[in-house]
């Protein structure tokens, strides 16, 4: 399995990281503090390798949200071995309702991430 | 009541010659417009909006006066309405002014007296409640403001203690001591944000709600504070820092705000410099003569994109990826303008640098 983190907090990118390759599952992981870096790099990547993407909601220049948004306006095949999970430290009850809006996205997690959540997100995806 | 700017009065009555008697009696007083008929009422209320006090008189062919107020409370629900009447028919004028259409009504004949009085009193009516309005939008804003706070402090307060938690897991089964310390460095980052975060929320709150402390401002003072505070981070991330100051008068202001301005705009200064530069310069200019003092912050560092300059002042506003910024910064820096009545500006271009000049007037 192939994971992508994408938060604008270095210590969070470093704490997701840890926690999956903890996990045992994982094959790449990709960490952006830039969400424009994440888009572009889904957009060039070749392979068709199943990929969990975790994306913070509250970063400068593009959020999570403007994230969500862009990916969706890929093209079918791109956006087919990714399953998106959102998180946030905030507990806005809107983000969460609008989390809820967006097709692509699987979950809303809250941070911080934790083996137990990671071993929740797996289970979902079949992966043991 | 401002001699300058005359209250503006619309008269409207189907009688010339009550147009003509009342423009006579009352054209020094007040700025009138006539109307003839209820169309051309509304037409002069279109072209004039900040028309205050409306009389008409209530039997007119076509309307009554009654039923014109009552058309134009939604459209213009700002100007006072009065009716003038020698209408014995008492009964329809109480039941306008119960339902809130009519504000007073003067009696044909009317005296001047009578007139100039109801216009004033309508015209202080028609002050109060624009004050009213002014003060609903203040607070619809400050509303606004707690809304955003809020949200942002669940994120900036709690983003940095989430982090620490979850190093706290990892560290739990960590058994490497050179990612232990790398973890503990981690933890002292976050634990940094946070502090800078609620360092930034206080000046918020003391720009805000604390009183103005005037006092006599010797530049040089400030100029040796900000050596005390960021000597230590230009040696440290390799930033030279020059400081000049010109003081050739005697400057009053409020200490608190002009330190909170500068410390703001150094901090942003030394905060994005380019990483891989080598010549990373951030400097302090401040120069008073006249009763005003000049304060130039500038550096040569990453610069501001254009379509982010109108939004660098908004609360919570980031324009940069990096990490550290709270989005509180500039956002205080123009609360703290406000109360010492200062100005800014900022030059800046991507890659090369960015320039903020502040004058601030002598209170």
């Amino acid at each position: 399995m192939n994971f992508i983190v994408i938060d604008d907090s270095k210590l969070d990118c470093f704490i997701a990281e840890k926690i999956i390759k903890n996990t045992g599952h994982c094959d790449e992981c990709k960490v952006f503090q830039q969400a424009t870096e994440g888009l572009e790099y889904i957009k060039n990547k070749t392979d068709k390798n199943e990929t969990v993407v975790f994306v913070d909601i509250q970063m400068p220049v593009m959020n999570g949200f403007e994230f969500v948004e862009a990916f969706e306006g890929l093209a079918d095949d791109v956006k087919e071995p990714y399953s998106i999970y959102m998180l946030s430290s905030s507990i806005n009850e809107n983000d969460i309702a609008k989390v809820k809006g967006y097709a692509s996205v699987k979950h809303f997690l809250n941070k911080p991430l934790t083996n137990d959540t990671i071993a929740a997100v797996l289970e979902e995806l079949n992966i043991t | 009541m401002d001699s300058q700017k005359k209250i503006k009065v619309l008269y409207v009555d189907d009688e010339p010659n009550n147009l003509f008697s009342f423009k006579a009696a009352f054209r020094f007083d007040y700025e009138i417009f006539l109307a003839n008929n209820t169309d051309e009422a509304l037409q002069k209320l279109e072209e004039n909006q900040d028309i205050s006090v409306i009389l008409s008189d209530q039997k007119m062919p076509g309307k009554t006066g009654v039923e014109f107020f009552e058309d134009i409370r939604v459209k213009y629900p700002n100007p006072i309405r009065i009716l003038i009447t020698g209408y014995s028919d008492i009964e329809s004028v109480i039941s306008a002014i119960n339902r809130g259409h009519v504000f007073r009504y003067i009696k044909k004949p009317w005296t001047d007296v009578d007139v100039q009085s109801a216009i004033d009193e309508a015209h202080k009516f028609y002050i109060t409640t624009s004050m009213l309005a002014m003060k609903n939008d203040e607070l619809q804003k400050a509303y606004d403001e707690l809304d955003k706070f809020a949200y942002s402090a669940t994120h900036d307060m709690r983003g940095p203690i989430l982090s620490v938690l979850g190093i706290v897991d990892l560290m739990k089964n960590a058994e490497d001591m050179d990612e232990i310390k790398e973890m503990n460095e981690m933890m002292e980052n976050a634990m940094l944000k946070l502090d800078n975060y609620i360092q930034n929320l206080h000046d918020h709150y003391s720009i805000r709600r604390g009183e103005l402390n005037i006092t006599e401002i010797e530049f040089e003072d400030v100029i040796k504070d900000m050596s005390d505070l960021y000597d230590i981070a230009s040696k440290l991330k390799n930033v030279a820092f020059n400081k000049s100051c010109m003081q050739s008068c005697k400057f009053r202001s409020d200490d608190i705000s002009i330190k909170i301005i500068i410390n703001n705009l150094l901090s942003n200064a030394f905060k994005y410099q380019k990483k891989d530069s080598n010549d990373k310069q951030v400097s302090l200019e401040i120069k008073v003569e006249s009763g005003t003092a000049t304060i130039v912050v500038s550096d040569n560092g990453i610069g501001i994109p254009e379509q982010n300059m109108k939004d660098v002042f908004s609360m919570f506003f980031r324009g940069a990826h990096e990490e550290i910024g709270s989005g509180f910064g500039l956002y205080n820096v123009k609360d703290a303008l406000g109360k010492v009545n200062g100005k800014i500006d900022v030059e800046s271009v991507v890659n090369e640098g960015t320039k903020f000049t502040v004058t601030i007037p002598s209170k």
